[in-house]
């Protein structure tokens, strides 16, 4: 020992404690790299193309897909084919939604339209156009042709063919009255063969199908009517504010009616109704159709939803 | 010839022991443990570096946000953020934060982890050195928390207007920064020189 340093405290030993866990940042971190990766494999559906005429509206990286108002997918490129004819729009569907990549199923693109008496898609002026889909149920696929426009539900009908000499103001989706009752719409229309008539065609709604009957008489119920008469001064009327734009059907059934018209059965379009027509009134008997139960699915159906 | 080790958390000089192996030592006086380099410099540099680094790609392959803006939707990553600044021509600022926020924090994460592996090799003692002269010069333009900031600042604003969501890579991006800042804390630069036979405490 030397004198002159005082003695100098001792530095204590202890145990050294594991430093394994250290290791535990990295695993935790590829750890959360998979489950990322993961959950990109179990969220993400297939990647489908849709060939579509033109793709007005829609933006790569943006548009969305939506089935019944939920958004489905995105589109992730938008493609001219080679031949230039076409778009190819590349789409990444969501898992949830891998079952609408089927044959049959239909894709459009909503956009904004405006027709008189009609308003539709006014939401994608502000939200940008997104790109709606119709179910199909056939073998699986990931190539579609895409539809110029939403194609025409099946809703049960009776479909009828009206033929009138001039379409007029009628145009697809004018309605079809049945005391100033709407019981259907017009669909389309077009030329008859041989270019004297016009062919429409118009769907009356299920329920209301009995009511048209072999022997009915149908008018055209849009516009004003003006009847000016020497004591009764000027009479006015018009079916609907509606029909004043956008035309309108009307039709009445005899009281002598004869059997049920079937689907495909013509009649003529006449110009206005007769004084007659107004007087008839005849009891005819609905079809009662079940309600649709849309608000009370049984919880044993809830299941199979998932 | 007695060992004296000074505690560099009081000061108190002090003698020291042979040190069995699997124990550490602690000061007389302040009872915090004494070391020779930063405690267990090269395995937490290395853990939180290689944590860094395997976060790094999810933090720029995934969107930072994702805004909703009446419908309007739109998702962004850190790379079509800079890509849409410099379609705007904002070329400066582009590369700016092309440098600051994806290059070097890149580079760094990758210099320390390749110091922390080559230690038990004196013949790569140029090469490290040559790695760290790098790491020092680009550190001053790693600037992931000022863009990690800006991110979190334009959230919020944004948020009086638009739906704005949080994407997963701004989860791994703040992670990476906090990662490569806790790598820089346990980085000993001493170690650079260090032979491994000379390894001591």
């Amino acid at each position: 020992m030397n004198e002159k340093s005082p003695a100098l405290p001792k530095a204590q030993v202890g145990k050294s404690y594991l430093n394994w866990f250290l290791w535990l940042i990295p695993v935790g971190a590829a750890a959360v790299c998979l489950w990322f990766v993961g959950q990109d494999i179990i969220f993400t559906g297939p990647t489908i193309t849709i060939y579509f005429e033109n793709a007005n509206g829609l933006e790569e990286q943006k548009s969305l897909v939506q089935y019944r108002g939920v958004k489905i997918g995105e589109v992730k490129t938008l493609k001219l084919t080679k031949d230039r004819q076409r778009v190819a729009a590349k789409v990444h569907l969501d898992a949830s939604a891998a079952n609408l990549a089927r044959q049959g199923s239909v894709f459009w693109i909503v956009q904004p339209e405006l027709n008189l008496g009609s308003v539709s898609g006014l939401r994608t002026i502000v939200s940008g156009d997104f790109i709606n889909v119709q179910p199909g149920n056939g073998a699986r696929t990931n190539l579609f042709i895409g539809a110029e426009k939403e194609p025409i539900q099946p809703i049960p009908g009776l479909d009828i063919l009206l033929l009138v000499p001039q379409l007029g103001s009628l145009q697809p989706q004018s309605p079809v009255f049945y005391r100033e009752l709407q019981v259907g719409e017009m669909l389309d229309y077009h030329l008859s063969d041989d270019a004297r008539e016009v062919v429409i065609h118009a769907r009356i709604e299920e329920q209301y199908a009995p009511l048209v009957r072999m022997n009915s008489k149908f008018w055209n119920a849009g516009g004003i009517n003006i009847h000016v008469g020497l004591f009764s001064g000027a009479n006015i009327s018009a079916q609907s504010a509606e029909t004043l734009i956008s035309g309108g059907i009307a039709f009445v059934t005899p009281p002598d009616f004869q059997s049920a018209a079937t689907n495909g059965t013509v009649f003529i379009l006449n110009e206005k109704s007769e004084p007659e027509w107004e007087t008839w009134s005849p009891a005819i008997p609905l079809h009662s159709v079940p309600e649709v139960v849309t608000n009370t699915t049984p919880a044993s159906n809830l299941n199979k939803l998932r | 010839m007695q060992n004296l080790v000074a505690c560099q958390t009081c000061g108190l000089v002090q003698e020291v022991d042979e040190i069995p192996d699997g124990s550490v030592i602690k000061c007389a006086r302040c009872h915090f443990q004494i070391f020779h380099r930063r405690v267990e410099s090269r395995v937490r540099t290395l853990v939180f570096s290689l944590a860094a680094l395997i976060l790094y790609f999810p933090a720029n392959l995934y969107p930072i946000v994702t805004a909703e803006y009446q419908g309007e939707y739109s998702q962004t990553t850190i790379f079509q953020g800079i890509r849409s600044l410099f379609s705007f021509h904002q070329y400066f600022i582009g590369s700016l934060m092309f440098f600051t926020s994806m290059l070097t924090p890149g580079l760094k994460i990758i210099g320390l982890i390749f110091i922390t592996l080559t230690l038990d090799w004196p013949r790569w003692k140029k090469g490290r050195t040559w790695v760290f002269k790098i790491i020092r010069v680009i550190d001053p333009w790693n600037m992931l928390e000022v863009f990690l900031l800006a991110i979190c600042v334009s959230m919020v604003e944004m948020g009086q207007v638009a739906t704005v969501h949080p994407g997963r890579g701004v989860f791994s991006f703040a992670a990476v920064v906090v990662l490569t800042l806790l790598a820089t804390l346990s980085f000993d630069t001493r170690l650079l020189w260090d032979s491994p036979a000379g390894k001591k405490l």
